[in-house]
C-alpha cells in the first residue's frame, strides 16, 4: 500500500498534507511547525547522504548559512520575509558552492570530518568575530514585514506556508533522485570507480548535488529564522549534526518519504519524551543503536514494503 | 597500432607484479592473456583501462598516451573494460543499468537496448528487472552489451567465462566470437578452451612478464602446446 502511495507524487502529497493537518491541530501549530522545517532539513541532508553515500558530519553550517541569511538580511537590510528567505537559500547555495571545490573532493570519514571542522570554523565565525553582524552569542531579534495576509507574526499561516514548502521541497527531490541525474547519484553510491569508468565525471555531479542540498538546508534553516522570528548561534552548533543524521536513519536513507517519516518522528521522540524523561537521550541512543545494527531500512524502508 | 604497451611496470606498495611489460595490438585483433592467478594478467589489464598508474613505461591507445589520464577520459576515448567480480549496478534496473552507459557515449536510450538485446535477446524480458537479481551469466552479458554502447574501439575482458556454468560459457564465447570480426579485444582467460576457439595471437604470462608469445593459429588450436608453460 505504501509502495503504490510513494510512486505517486499526488498520493504522496496529499498523505503528507492530511497527517501534518491532522498532527498540527491535534496537536500545536507552532509546534509541528518546527517539525515540518526539521523535515526539510533532513530531506536536504539525506540528498547527500542516502542518495549519493556521502556522510556529513557538518550540515548544520548550511542550516545556519541559511538561518543567518535570512536572520541578518531581515536585521539589517529589509524585513521582507520573500527576499530574506530568498537570501537564506542563496547563502547556503553559495557557502556549499565554495566549500564545495574541497569537501567533495574527499569522501568516507575524510568528507564527514572536513564538513565537521568546516561546521566548528563557521559556528566559531557566527560567534565571535562576526558578532556585529550575527549578534554573537544573543542572537538577533526579527520582525517581517506583513502584507494584508501574508503574515508570517500569525503561526497559523507560518504552519501553512512550511507545510507548503515542504510540499514543494518534496515535489522536487522526487522528480530529481527519479531523473537519469538521480540515477547516476544511485550509481556513484554503489561504485563510483565505476561510474568514472562509463566515462562520467563524477566530481561534477557530486559538487551540484552538494550545492543543490546546501541550498535545501539553507531553506530549512531560512524557514527557521522565519518561524522563530530570531536566530542565533543554536542554529549552526556543531553538536546538533547528530539530529539531522539520527532522523534519516530513523526514517529511512535513500528515500524522500523516509526523510520527512524519520524528521518527524525524531521530533516528537525528541518534544515528547522529554517531558517524561529527564534523560530522554539515552533512549535515543538505544533506540540509534537498534536502528544502525537491526534496522538499517529505517521505518519507512519496512513500512513500504506492507 | 591501435594499443601499445611499452616497458610496464606495475607496483602495489613495494611489491612490483609487472615488469617491464610490453604488448601490441593491431585492429580487429583478439589478443588473449593466459596464466596462472596471481600471474599479473588482471593488473596488466587494469593498468592498460586507466585504473592503476603504472611506476614505470606508457601506454598508447589510438596514438595518444592514456597512462595517468583521469579515469572517464580513457573510458570516452573508447576504450572499454568488463569486469572480472560481474557486478553490476545492481540497485538500478537493466534498463537503467544501460541509459547510464548510453548517455556519455550520446547513444540514444532505444539504440543502446538495441545494441544489448542483439546480443541477447532474452534481455528484453528483463529490461525492469533489478539487475542484482540476474544470473552470473546475465551478467556478463550485461556488461559486455553495456560496454559495446557506443561502439568503442577496443574491450578489455577480464575473466569473462569465470565461475559460470558450462552451458553459459558456451553463449558468451558465442557471443564474443560473434564480436570478433567487429571490435578488437583483450582478453584475460584461464579457460584454454575458449582461448584456442577466439584467439588470434596469445600472450602468456608467468611472474608479472611475457613468457612467450604465440602468433601461429595451429598452436593456438592446441591448448596442449602451452598448457605446460602455465
Amino acid at each position: 500500500m505504501f509502495s503504490k502511495i510513494e510512486k505517486s507524487p499526488i498520493l504522496t502529497l496529499a498523505l503528507v498534507t492530511v497527517l501534518f493537518l491532522l498532527y498540527g491541530y491535534a496537536t500545536s501549530l507552532p509546534k509541528i511547525t518546527d517539525f515540518i522545517i526539521f523535515c526539510i532539513f533532513v530531506i536536504g541532508f539525506d540528498l547527500l547522504y542516502g542518495h549519493m553515500g556521502q556522510l556529513s558530519f557538518g550540515h548544520m553550517l548550511y542550516l545556519g548559512a541559511g538561518a543567518y541569511g535570512c536572520g541578518m538580511f531581515a536585521y539589517h537590510v529589509y524585513p521582507d520575509p520573500f527576499l530574506s528567505i530568498l537570501v537564506g537559500v542563496l547563502l547556503g547555495a553559495a557557502l556549499a558552492a565554495l566549500l564545495g571545490t574541497v569537501v567533495v573532493k574527499t569522501s568516507a570519514a575524510a568528507f564527514a570530518l572536513l564538513n565537521l571542522a568546516l561546521n566548528e570554523v563557521g559556528a566559531y565565525l557566527a560567534l565571535s568575530p562576526l558578532h556585529e553582524w550575527t549578534g554573537g552569542e544573543d542572537g538577533l531579534s526579527l520582525f517581517f514585514e506583513s502584507y494584508g495576509w501574508v503574515d508570517f507574526n500569525d503561526s497559523t499561516f507560518r504552519f501553512y506556508f512550511c507545510l507548503g514548502a515542504l510540499l514543494l521541497v518534496i515535489l522536487v527531490v522526487t522528480a530529481f533522485v527519479r531523473s537519469p541525474y538521480g540515477i547516476l547519484l544511485k550509481s556513484i553510491k554503489e561504485n563510483e570507480t565505476r561510474v568514472k569508468f562509463l566515462g562520467y565525471n563524477t566530481f561534477v555531479y557530486k559538487y551540484v548535488t552538494f550545492i543543490i542540498s546546501g541550498a535545501i538546508v539553507g531553506f530549512a534553516g531560512a524557514l527557521t529564522s522565519v518561524n522563530l522570528a530570531y536566530c542565533n548561534t543554536s542554529l549552526i552548533a556543531p553538536t546538533r549534526n547528530v539530529e539531522v543524521i539520527f532522523a534519516a536513519l530513523m526514517g529511512g536513507a535513500g528515500t524522500v518519504l523516509g526523510a520527512v517519516v524519520g524528521g518527524t518522528a525524531f521530533m516528537t521522540i525528541s518534544n515528547y519524551l522529554a517531558s517524561y524523561i529527564v534523560r530522554w537521550e539515552m533512549f535515543l541512543g538505544v533506540a540509534l543503536l537498534a536502528f544502525a545494527f537491526w534496522f538499517r531500512k529505517g521505518i519507512w524502508g519496512y513500512a513500504r514494503k506492507l | 597500432m591501435l594499443l601499445s604497451v611499452e616497458n610496464l611496470d606495475v607496483c602495489y606498495g613495494h611489491a612490483q607484479v609487472l615488469h617491464g611489460v610490453s604488448m601490441h595490438l593491431n585492429e580487429g585483433e583478439l589478443v588473449c592473456v593466459v596464466g596462472r592467478n596471481g600471474a599479473g594478467k588482471t593488473s596488466l589489464l587494469r593498468t592498460i583501462g586507466g585504473f592503476m598508474k603504472p611506476a614505470g613505461g606508457t601506454v598508447d591507445f589510438d596514438g595518444q598516451r592514456i597512462d595517468g589520464q583521469p579515469l572517464e577520459q580513457v573510458a570516452l576515448s573508447g576504450l572499454k573494460y568488463v569486469y572480472q567480480d560481474k557486478r553490476v549496478f545492481g540497485e538500478l534496473t537493466v534498463r537503467e543499468n544501460i541509459e547510464l552507459a548510453a548517455y556519455p557515449t550520446q547513444v540514444g536510450l532505444d539504440e543502446a537496448i538495441a545494441k544489448v538485446v542483439d546480443i541477447h535477446p532474452k534481455m528484453n524480458k528483463l529490461l525492469d528487472a533489478k539487475a542484482k537479481g540476474l544470473s552470473g551469466g546475465e551478467r556478463q552479458i550485461l556488461l559486455i552489451g553495456r560496454a559495446l554502447i557506443g561502439d568503442p574501439k577496443l574491450l578489455l575482458i577480464d575473466e569473462p567465462t569465470e565461475g559460470l556454468a558450462a552451458i553459459i560459457i558456451g553463449e558468451i564465447i558465442n557471443i564474443l566470437a560473434a564480436m570478433k570480426s567487429k571490435i578488437t579485444m583483450v582478453v584475460v582467460e584461464q579457460n584454454l578452451a575458449t582461448v584456442s576457439r577466439l584467439a588470434d595471437r596469445v600472450y602468456v604470462m608467468k611472474e608479472g612478464v611475457f613468457s612467450r608469445e604465440i602468433t601461429d593459429a595451429a598452436s593456438i588450436a592446441d591448448p596442449s602446446t602451452y598448457e605446460d608453460e602455465l
